[in-house]
């Protein structure tokens, strides 16, 4: 039991004020997901890594300009890197170059957002020509996705999202100051829409065309109709399952000479900004590095 | 930051250990959930000594205190180290000036069947005093202390946040 951090919950689920003390006793997060997979909202036990120096270093940063936007470009080259590694290298070369040079004069967080954007259009389309045609995403939708590939990529970004939460509350900093994605923004966790940039590719894209090529991914795993799709509930089991056996994955890690989990890394990430707040130390986001 | 008055046996042990943890940990950094060998002190902790609750002294906390006044706490390693012995200096310290007359500290090492004792001295009461304004001054302290060398890190619940890149 100790060492279970949080709990995805991705159906129905009825909660009690008896289980609430007891998730609250052993430090568990409960995450819940909508039939989409979107993160509809937490059940956060009492914070108890807060600590008010490192949130105040973290907000200084925030509010200067040049430091935040170094952090906001450094994340946003991270996670094209990473896309472009898991869906092709060779035909994103070009876009990625294009976006790096972008980034060198981007003069706002929104201007490199809308980069970036231009960068993910380019890959979803490389990625469309990986897959069958029932599972293209011709673009990417949400809320509701409009096809089964959407469906997938949401749903895993989703549990990602879930993960990077549970992953930051581990550490000092809040989770609605961010550096790339606006703060405090509608009540979500901005913090986490940051960190979670580079972990999607690892997982979401990564996934989904592993298991199209291993021909696990059928018609019937989704319900679709003319507008919308989204997980059948077999469906739905096996992504769940498929996502958790990626975040158990572990991988020798380089600078601590040990074997880390996927999960972990999320964690790793996190402490590496802490350290970028409190310490100064430079960050490398996340970069997929086998 | 924090007072004197808050300065507690964790804050003591690690002052021992390495100042830049003792900084971090005053910084809402706490690794600790995720090592497994605090669990296991946990553990230790909850089968060894069971009978005997444990003393709340506000900021020091310490397992117990027996009929003839010496504090006793219960390690989960193997070996003292001179964070121990601070550590209970510093408990026997705190009580002292609650009043409450202090022979000094025992402590056990179940893992390897040792006790040791450290009766409580004028000089101890010194050294006690000067470790918590050593504390003070580390906490106050705008830049973080440097690392240990990589090997003396080793085991140490903080090494994923000093170390990673
Ligand atoms: S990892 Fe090393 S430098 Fe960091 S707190 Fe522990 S002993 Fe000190």
């Amino acid at each position: 039991m100790t060492d279970v951090r949080d709990i995805i919950a991705c159906a129905e689920t009825d909660i009690n004020t008896a289980v609430i003390a007891l998730l609250n006793r052993h430090r568990i997060n409960v995450h819940f997901l909508s039939y989409y997979g979107d993160y509809a909202g937490s059940l956060l036990t009492s914070a108890t890594s807060t600590s008010g120096e490192t949130v105040l270093a973290q907000a200084q940063l925030a509010k200067n300009t040049a430091a935040s936007l170094e952090i906001a470009h450094s994340i946003v080259d991270s996670c094209a890197f990473n896309v472009r590694r898991v869906i092709d290298r060779k035909l994103l070369t070009r876009p990625y170059s294009v976006l790096q040079n972008t980034l060198r004069t981007a003069e706002s967080a929104a201007h490199m957002m809308g980069a970036e954007g231009t960068f993910r259009r380019s890959a979803w389309e490389v990625l469309d020509t990986k897959l069958p045609d029932w599972l293209q995403l011709g673009g990417r939708s949400r809320r509701p996705p409009k096809n089964a590939g959407n469906a997938f990529i949401s749903y895993v970004n989703g549990i990602t999202y879930a993960r990077v939460l549970t992953a930051l509350r581990l550490t000092p900093l809040h989770t609605g100051i961010a550096f790339l994605h606006s703060s405090i923004e509608r009540q979500r966790h901005s913090l986490v829409l940051d960190i979670s940039e580079m972990f999607k590719p690892l997982f979401a894209e990564r996934l989904l065309l592993r298991m199209v090529s291993r021909n696990q991914l059928k018609e019937h795993h989704f319900d679709r109709d003319a507008n919308q799709a989204m997980l059948s509930d077999p469906g739905r089991k096996l992504v769940v399952q498929a996502t958790r056996d990626e975040f158990a994955f572990t991988i020798a890690h380089r600078s601590l000479g040990r074997p880390v989990a996927y999960d972990e890394l999320l964690y790793l990430d996190a402490l590496a900004l802490t350290r970028r707040c409190l310490e100064g130390t430079p960050y490398k986001p996340f970069r997929i590095w086998w | 930051m924090i007072t004197a008055q808050d300065v507690g046996g964790v804050h003591i042990k690690y002052l021992y250990h390495c100042r830049r943890q003792l900084w971090l940990y005053l910084r809402g950094i706490r690794p600790e959930s995720l090592n497994a060998s605090v669990q296991l002190g946990e553990a230790v902790h909850d089968t060894s000594y069971n009978r005997n609750s444990p003393v709340d002294l506000g900021a020091a906390r310490l397992d117990f205190l027996d009929g003839r006044h010496w504090v006793h706490e219960v390690k989960s390693s193997a070996r003292p180290t001179e964070a121990d012995e601070a550590q209970g200096r510093h408990y026997c310290h705190r009580l002292r000036n609650l009043g409450i007359d202090v022979k000094g500290a025992v402590l056990h090492y179940p893992k390897t069947r040792r006790i040791f004792r450290y009766p409580y001295t004028p000089e101890g009461a010194e050294l006690a005093e000067a470790d918590i304004a050593e504390v003070l001054t580390v906490a106050s302290s705008s830049a973080s202390p440097d690392r240990l060398s990589n090997s003396r890190c080793r085991g140490c619940s903080f090494t994923d946040y000093c170390w990673t890149e």
